[in-house]
């Protein structure tokens, strides 16, 4: 095993346990309770999600409308599966497999 | 009447289009890790003791350009700086009574990806319990660690004869955030939702992905924030 590398996981893997589990163990959601912080922190999730939403999709987005076929369809899928079923997992799996299908159609 | 299932059963079943999407993920990583000159159990180490999808690909980048050992930590440190909001995020929809004994442990597998379904079951009004986390953790923690395993020993080249398979699997975790951002939508969150999004794009293109990722979540938190 790498000494390095060990380090530099065992450094980065502690701060991640830091974050993640510090806040939840200290409440540090309490501190002031209808105060700005917690306006921040209830907009916190929101943001997050649709953060991460733009970062994954941003990198298929193409000129290319034969390439763009797909995450076009993949996105109809999700819309279409989680409007008529209210489900994250049905409409997660309809669209990565309705992308997939678009793919190999396509490709 | 059936008795209601154990909530660890219930993260558990939670877990699946993360793991769905990790496996997939985790596996390029193994991959990437043996092309960049590292073992198999080195590859395993990175994912059982880091376990953040995004800086691990940059761990493989700097260890093998031979960066020093600090900096490397640190950018690694720096990236993951963002799963400091979740917890709270997370408790607060909770609730002041949801206990957090077992926190110190379920509270690790708090990733992008857990945190946003775990969100997305308390706003559809499922109750908090610390049974669903672990079950809903542990999926995604297993997935993760046993892709890299199966990327690392596999070689380059697994996916590659079956693109249809790995663009699908690919479009997992895009559509899972899709997914989880249509059950938490409403009036109050549209402006957050715009914010964030908008400055994700603008930051990603003008800096770097990770820029946009931290960028647009502070901006959506802000603007959430600036609301009366």
């Amino acid at each position: 095993m790498n000494g390095d590398l060990l380090t530099v996981a065992l450094l980065a893997g502690a701060a991640n346990w830091v974050f993640r589990a510090l806040p939840v163990i200290t409440r540090s959601d309490r501190m002031a309770p209808g105060g700005w912080l917690e306006r921040f922190l209830s907009a916190t999730g929101p943001a997050a999600i649709a953060t991460l939403f733009v970062a994954a999709i941003l990198p298929a987005l193409t000129p290319d409308l034969r390439a763009l076929l797909p995450v076009i369809a993949g996105t109809l899928a999700v819309l279409g599966v989680y409007a008529a079923r209210r489900s994250v997992v049905g409409a997660t799996l309809a669209g990565a497999l309705v992308h997939g299908l678009a793919v190999w159609l396509t490709g | 009447m059936t008795p209601p299932r154990p909530p660890f059963l219930d993260g558990l079943t939670a877990s699946l289009p993360i793991v769905l999407g990790y496996l997939p993920i985790a596996f390029s990583f193994g991959v990437a890790a043996t092309r960049a000159g590292f073992s198999a159990t080195e590859a395993f180490a990175l994912s059982l003791i880091i376990y953040a999808g995004a800086s691990q690909f940059l761990a493989l980048a700097l260890l093998s350009s031979g960066a020093p050992v600090l900096i490397s930590a640190f950018t690694l440190i720096a990236m993951n700086l963002r799963h400091v909001l979740y917890g709270p995020a997370l408790m607060r929809e909770a609730g002041d009574k949801a206990s957090t004994r077992h926190a110190w442990a379920w509270a690790w597998g708090l990733t992008d990806e857990v945190f946003g379904q775990a969100l997305g079951s308390l706003a559809r009004g499922q109750r908090f319990s610390e049974g669903y986390m672990f079950g809903l953790g542990l999926g995604a923690y297993a997935a993760w660690v046993l892709g890299t395993v199966a990327g690392a020993l596999a070689g380059g080249g697994a996916l590659e004869a079956w693109p249809a398979v790995s663009a699908g699997l690919g479009f997992m975790l895009p559509a899972l955030f899709l997914a989880l951002l249509l059950s938490i939508l409403g009036r109050r969150q549209v402006p957050v939702i715009a914010v964030a999004g908008l400055v994700t794009v603008a930051a990603t293109l003008a800096i770097s992905a990770t820029s946009g990722i931290l960028l647009g979540m502070l901006a959506g938190a802000l603007a959430g924030m600036a609301r009366r």
